[in-house]
């Protein structure tokens, strides 16, 4: 009983960490979309500082896609809809 | 000789618009075809404006779907709504950059050009409409910035 109880609470905590892991809200690369627009967007949409716009900018120029916000599903979801209507490639995935 | 600024920013916060009536018309079919491509399932432009929102779920939330078709077809009513005007508040300015990046996205996914190497490839008529758009949607950016 004791060791059925433990692997029971081991169980509960397993699922407590996957439902507790952040939902990403990613903004992909495209060829075409001109930088000061990219960061406008994210200065728009998340209120970022100019510094922090561009530098998550120049990630998503770089690196093809970059982390912009991390949090709960619904607020993920409600940031990438707003940079899909901004003309921006994004999606929400949970952390790995 | 330097170029003129298309948008300038006033005192006052609105935004200036000084382009000239064929690129406005340039401007008007790209956001009719917006408009259009929302309702039209057949549409080339509807995907880009139908993306997946987390593609790992097996479908997304159909309120979100909601939310943002509503968002994307405010912008574009907004943008044809005074694309006449001289003069464009702040809001009418946003709705006119998303309008035009979206518009952008949507012609580029027509023509499948995904990556640097397809620019690269692509033909004359769709590069003429990229450039244009490019081109507004720089200038409006850095006035807004």
């Amino acid at each position: 009983m004791k060791h059925e109880r433990s692997t029971s609470t081991a169980t509960l905590n397993q699922e407590e960490a996957v439902t507790e892991k952040s939902w990403n809200v990613v903004v992909w690369d495209d060829p075409v979309t001109p930088m000061p627009v990219v960061a406008l967007i994210f200065r728009k949409i998340f209120g970022y500082s100019n510094n922090k716009a561009t530098q998550l900018m120049m990630t998503v120029h770089h690196q093809g896609r970059a982390i912009v916000w991390s949090g709960v599903r619904d607020r993920a979801e409600s940031y990438c809809v707003k940079l899909q209507a901004s003309g921006l490639l994004s999606t929400v995935e949970q952390d790995s | 000789m330097a170029r003129s600024k298309i948008f300038i920013q006033r005192k006052d916060g609105r935004i200036e618009v000084k382009i000239a009536p064929d690129a406005r018309e340039f401007l008007k079919s790209v956001v009719t075809q917006l408009i259009d491509a929302e309702s039209d399932g057949e549409h080339p432009w509807h995907g880009v404006l139908h993306s997946p929102i987390t593609p790992a779920a097996d479908s997304d939330d159909p309120l979100r779907s909601f939310e943002r078709q509503k968002m994307t077809a405010t912008s574009a009513e907004l943008m044809k709504l005074t694309l006449d005007e001289t003069f464009l508040s702040q809001d009418e300015a946003f709705a006119w950059l998303a309008s035009m990046q979206l518009g952008l996205r949507a012609r580029t996914s027509e023509a499948t050009i995904f990556t640097d190497e397809d620019l690269a490839r692509a033909d004359e008529t769709s590069l003429q409409t990229i450039r244009a758009l490019q081109f507004f949607l720089f200038e409006l950016a850095t006035t807004l910035s």
